[in-house]
C-alpha cells in the first residue's frame, strides 16, 4: 500500500482546516522533491498522474484554489483525433497517440465519456473544394478511417444540418469528455500514489537554479527544496519563465468565447460539426456536449499580455458566434442560450508546443504554447515530458509496483450516475434524495461526498465542476446560497466566508442583517 | 371520473397559485389531491421575504382593503389554510420528470426516494426565476464573485447575512426596488439602479411607497451592451463608457418561467419566453394538464397568484367533472 501524498492550501484562507493549511515547510518532509511540478492545469496534472506510476518524489502546486481552474476550464471538451492538426510536428503526434489512449483512460479515470464522431461540413461550392484538402491532410496526420459524405449523406446523418450542405468529411473518432472532472482524477490517482499537492500557492522566485537542489520561494514567503521544475504554469509560464531567466518567448492570450444552449437543445444534432477552416482559424462549431448541452464557439481573439479583461465576455462577438453557428445548424437561433463564457488559450509566438529541456539552467523544463489542443494532448505530452525528464534532465525512472492507475469504482459519483435511482440509497442516506440543484437534478449527498474527496474542494467554483450544481439554466438562482450553506455547515467554515474561487471572492463584504 | 390513478389532482408547487389551486379543489369537494414543491416549506417565493422588526412589507392584500404584509406573513396564512385541510404536501420533494400521456409526475425526496404518482388532472404551478445574465443578452463582462439573483440576496437574508454594503442593482422593477429598501434598512448604502430602458419598470406609487426606507438612484440607458467588472469580487458596472461603483451587484426581475418539465415532457412551451402554451382554460397542449400563476408569464403578485390558481381549479373540476 502506497503512503498518499500531502494535501496543503495556502495558510491565509480561512476556509481549511487547520490541518490542510501550509503553514510551514517542516510539514513536506527533509528530502527535497524530485520533480516540482508548477501548474496545475490539465498537462500539469496529467504529468502526476503519469510520473506517480514511478518511484519518483513529486510535488504539484499551483496559484488556484483548485486543480484545472486557469486555462484548462474553458474548453470545447472535444477529444480531438488530430485530423486537422499541423502535419509532421509535435502537436500532431501527440494529439493523434493521445486520442488512441483516451477511451480507456477515461475509463481508468471513471469520467464520461462519449464518441460522437464529427462532420467537417461544407455549405458553398468554395468550402466543398476544400473538403479534398481537409481529407488528404487527415490521412497524413494518420487519421485513416475518416470518410468524405456527400450533402445527401450528411443530411442523412444529422437531420438538423444546414439546408445548404454540400458535402463532408465525416470523424469516427472525435468525442466529447468532461475537463473539470479530468484534472480532478488525475490529481486525486497521483496524490494516493504519494504525490504531494499544494493550492492557492503562487511562486514568486526561484534561489540556487543552477545547483541540483533549487528552492522554490512562494508568494508566502516559504522556500521549497526541488531537483526539478517543470513550468506548465499555461498563461502563466513566461512570466515563470522570466523569473528563472529561461529562453525568450512570447505567449499571447488568445479569447475564445463560447454559447451554451440549454439541455433539450443537445438532442438535436448527435456529432460535432466543424467548419472548413481558413487560413486564419479553425472556425465556429457546434457540438453537443457530454452533460447533454449543446455548445457553439469559440471566437478566436489574439491580444497583448497586458490585456486586463481577457476572461470578459463581449456581445458582440457573442452575436457574431451566432451568427457562424447557425450556418451550419440553422435551428441554433431557437434554441434558448443558458450560458456564456470566455476560455482562454495559451498562444506561443514562437510556435506550439515550445518545450525547452534544461532551459538555461539545469534541471528546468519549461513547457509553453499548449493552445487548444492540450486537452486531448495531455496524456500523451505528459509521457513526452516523463521521457525527457529521464533523457535530459537526468531523472531515474522505477516503475512503483504498488501504484494505482485508476480511481476507486463510484466513490464519489457524478451528476451521470444520480444515487436516487437506487431505491435502497436513499433509505440508507436521506441526503441522496434531497436535490439542491434543480436544474442539473444534484443532491446534497452529491455535494457533501465530493466535500469530503481527496482534494477537499471547498470553494463553490471547486463544488460546481464537481457536481454541477449551479451549471444548469437557472445558473445558482436557486441553489448558489443552499451549496454555500451545506458547505459552510459540513466543514465548519462561517457562511460569510464561503467563497466562489479562494480569498477575495467571497459571497459577502459582510454586513451582519439582524435588524 | 373513475380511474386507477393514484390521485384525483396533483400539483406541482406550494407557492401562492399552487395553494390557491389546491385549496378550490378541495372546497369544491375533490378528494385525494396531492401537492409536491421541492422547497422545505409552504409558500414559494413570498417565503423567501423574512418578516424583520423594522422591515420592508412588499406583499399586498388587496383583497382585505390593500395593506403591505411580509412576504413570510402571507406564506404562513398559505400553511395555515393548507393545515386544515386533508390535502397531501410532499415538501423537499423534487419533480424530475413528468409524462404527459400517462399524467404522471416522478419526484424524489430525501424520505421517500424516488416515487412515480399519477392522477386524474396535474397543475402545473412552478412559477418563474429571474433570467440569467446569459438570457438577458445585453450582460457581459467578467465573471467576479458577488454577483446574485434576488433570490440568493433574499436566501442569504434568511441566513441572516446580507452581502453587500454599496449595492448596484440591475433591472428596475418591484424586486428591485424592495432589494434596495430591504438593503438599505441592513445598514447598506442607498442602491444605485441600473436598467437597460430609460424609466424604471417599477410603477411611480410604488417607488413612492419604497422612498420611506430608501432613495436609489436610477439610472436608464439603451445600449446593446452592459459589462461587469470586477477581477474577483464585483466592483462595478461599465455602461456607455460610464462606471458605476460598488461592491456587490444584484441582478433583479425579469421573470422567466420554470417550465422545463412541460418542454422535456413534450408538452408545448413557446421559445425563447418558455411560456407554456395555454388556452382560455388555463389547459395545457397536454389533455389534463393544467397551468397556474407565474408560469405562465408575466410578473404578478402574490395575491394575484392565489387568485388565478383558483380560476384554474375551476377548469380543473370541469375536466374532471366531464370525462
Amino acid at each position: 500500500m502506497n503512503k498518499s501524498g500531502k494535501l496543503l492550501y495556502n495558510s491565509l484562507n480561512d476556509n481549511y482546516e487547520e490541518s490542510l493549511k501550509f503553514k510551514d515547510v517542516s510539514q513536506l518532509g527533509d528530502t527535497p522533491y524530485d520533480v516540482a511540478i508548477v501548474g496545475a492545469g490539465i498537462v500539469g496534472t496529467a504529468l502526476a498522474y503519469k510520473l506517480s506510476q514511478y518511484k519518483v518524489k513529486t510535488l504539484l502546486i499551483e496559484k488556484n484554489y483548485d486543480v484545472g481552474e486557469g486555462t484548462s476550464k474553458g474548453s470545447s471538451a472535444i477529444i480531438h483525433t488530430g485530423f486537422d492538426a499541423p502535419v509532421d510536428t509535435l502537436e500532431s503526434e501527440l494529439v493523434t497517440k493521445a486520442s488512441l489512449e483516451w477511451p480507456n483512460l477515461a475509463e481508468k479515470l471513471k469520467i464520461p465519456f462519449k464518441n460522437c464522431e464529427a462532420i467537417v461540413i461544407a455549405i458553398d461550392e468554395e468550402q466543398e473544394k476544400k473538403l479534398q484538402v481537409v481529407y488528404d491532410k487527415g490521412i497524413k496526420n494518420g487519421v485513416t478511417d475518416i470518410k468524405k459524405l456527400s450533402g445527401e449523406e450528411v443530411k442523412e446523418l444529422e437531420p438538423n444540418v444546414s439546408e445548404k450542405v454540400r458535402g463532408g468529411v465525416l470523424v469516427p473518432r472525435e468525442s466529447l469528455a468532461d475537463p473539470f472532472s479530468s484534472s480532478i482524477a488525475f490529481s486525486e490517482i497521483a496524490m494516493q500514489n504519494g504525490t504531494d499537492i499544494i493550492l492557492g500557492v503562487e511562486i514568486i522566485d526561484v534561489e540556487n537554479k543552477s545547483e541540483v537542489i533549487k528552492s522554490l520561494v512562494t508568494a508566502c514567503g516559504k522556500k521549497i527544496k526541488t531537483k526539478r521544475i517543470v513550468n506548465v504554469c499555461g498563461l502563466g509560464s513566461e512570466k515563470f519563465a522570466k523569473i528563472y531567466g529561461g529562453e525568450n518567448f512570447d505567449t499571447n492570450p488568445r479569447r475564445g468565447q463560447f454559447l451554451i444552449f440549454d439541455k433539450h437543445s443537445g438532442t438535436k444534432i448527435s456529432r460535432i460539426f466543424l467548419p472548413i477552416p481558413t487560413a486564419v482559424t479553425k472556425g465556429v462549431l457546434v457540438s453537443p456536449t457530454i452533460f447533454g448541452n449543446l455548445l457553439a464557439g469559440p471566437t478566436a481573439e489574439d491580444y497583448p499580455h497586458s490585456f486586463e479583461t481577457i476572461s470578459e465576455t463581449t456581445t458582440e462577438q457573442l452575436q457574431l458566434l451566432k451568427e457562424g453557428a447557425s450556418k451550419l445548424y440553422p435551428g441554433l437561433n431557437e434554441q434558448p442560450v443558458i450560458n456564456i463564457f470566455a476560455g482562454v488559450r495559451s498562444n506561443c509566438t514562437q510556435g506550439s508546443y515550445w518545450i525547452r529541456c534544461n532551459d538555461n539552467s539545469p534541471g528546468i523544463l519549461t513547457v509553453a504554447g499548449i493552445r487548444s489542443t492540450g486537452f486531448t494532448s495531455s496524456p500523451a505530452l505528459a509521457q513526452y515530458l516523463i521521457y525527457k525528464l529521464k533523457d535530459e534532465l537526468g531523472l531515474k525512472l522505477e516503475e512503483n509496483p504498488d501504484a494505482i492507475d485508476s480511481r476507486p469504482e463510484n466513490k464519489w459519483p457524478g451528476w451521470w450516475k444520480p444515487r436516487y435511482n437506487n431505491k435502497e440509497a436513499v433509505k440508507e442516506n436521506s441526503d441522496d434524495g434531497k436535490v439542491v440543484c434543480y436544474c442539473e437534478q444534484i443532491t446534497k449527498g452529491d455535494i457533501i461526498r465530493h466535500l469530503d474527496s481527496p482534494l477537499k474542494p471547498r470553494t463553490l467554483d471547486s463544488i460546481k465542476r464537481r457536481t454541477r450544481a449551479q451549471m444548469g439554466r437557472c445558473q445558482g438562482f436557486d441553489c448558489m446560497v443552499n451549496v454555500a450553506k451545506i458547505i459552510s455547515y459540513h466543514c465548519e467554515i462561517p457562511l460569510e466566508g464561503i467563497s466562489k474561487r479562494g480569498p477575495g471572492t467571497e459571497i459577502s463584504s459582510t454586513i451582519p442583517s439582524n435588524n | 371520473m373513475n380511474s386507477n390513478k393514484d390521485y384525483k389532482a396533483i400539483i406541482i408547487g406550494a407557492g401562492p397559485a399552487g395553494i390557491g389551486a389546491a385549496m378550490k379543489l378541495y372546497k369544491s369537494g375533490v378528494k385525494s389531491i396531492l401537492v409536491v414543491d421541492r422547497n422545505d416549506r409552504i409558500g414559494g417565493i413570498p417565503s423567501f421575504y423574512k418578516k424583520k422588526k423594522g422591515g420592508v412589507r412588499t406583499f399586498m392584500r388587496w383583497s382585505r382593503g390593500g395593506y403591505p404584509v411580509f412576504g413570510e406573513d402571507f406564506a404562513k396564512w398559505l400553511e395555515s389554510l393548507i393545515s386544515e385541510t386533508d390535502i397531501e404536501v410532499k415538501l423537499d420533494s423534487q419533480v424530475l420528470e413528468i409524462d404527459a400521456k400517462k399524467k404522471s409526475v416522478t419526484f424524489v425526496n430525501p424520505k421517500d426516494g424516488k416515487v412515480i404518482v399519477s392522477a386524474d388532472a396535474i397543475v402545473m404551478a412552478s412559477g418563474s426565476r429571474e433570467e440569467n445574465i446569459a438570457e438577458r443578452k445585453w450582460l457581459a463582462g467578467a465573471r467576479p464573485s458577488r454577483v446574485m439573483y434576488t433570490k440568493q440576496l433574499l436566501n442569504l437574508d434568511r441566513n441572516d447575512l446580507l452581502p453587500i454594503k454599496k449595492p448596484l442593482i440591475i433591472g428596475s422593477d418591484t424586486i428591485a426596488y424592495a432589494a434596495a429598501a430591504k438593503l438599505k434598512v441592513a445598514g447598506a448604502a442607498d442602491a444605485i439602479i441600473v436598467d437597460n430602458r430609460s424609466n424604471p419598470t417599477c410603477p411611480i406609487h410604488e417607488r413612492l411607497y419604497f422612498r420611506f426606507w430608501t432613495n436609489p438612484s436610477f439610472h436608464g440607458f439603451n445600449v446593446d451592451t452592459m459589462e461587469i467588472k470586477g477581477k474577483e469580487s464585483a466592483t462595478g458596472v461599465l455602461v456607455n463608457g460610464k462606471h458605476f461603483d460598488c461592491d456587490g451587484i444584484v441582478i433583479s426581475g425579469e421573470l422567466i418561467p420554470n417550465s422545463e418539465l412541460a418542454l422535456i415532457g413534450d408538452i408545448k412551451i413557446d421559445i425563447p419566453s418558455r411560456v407554456p402554451v395555454v388556452n382560455k382554460d388555463h389547459q395545457l397542449s397536454e389533455s389534463g394538464w393544467f397551468a397556474a400563476g407565474n408560469i405562465l408569464g408575466g410578473f404578478h403578485g402574490a395575491e394575484w397568484c392565489y387568485f388565478n390558481g383558483k380560476k384554474t381549479a375551476g377548469s380543473v373540476l370541469k375536466y374532471i367533472s366531464k370525462s
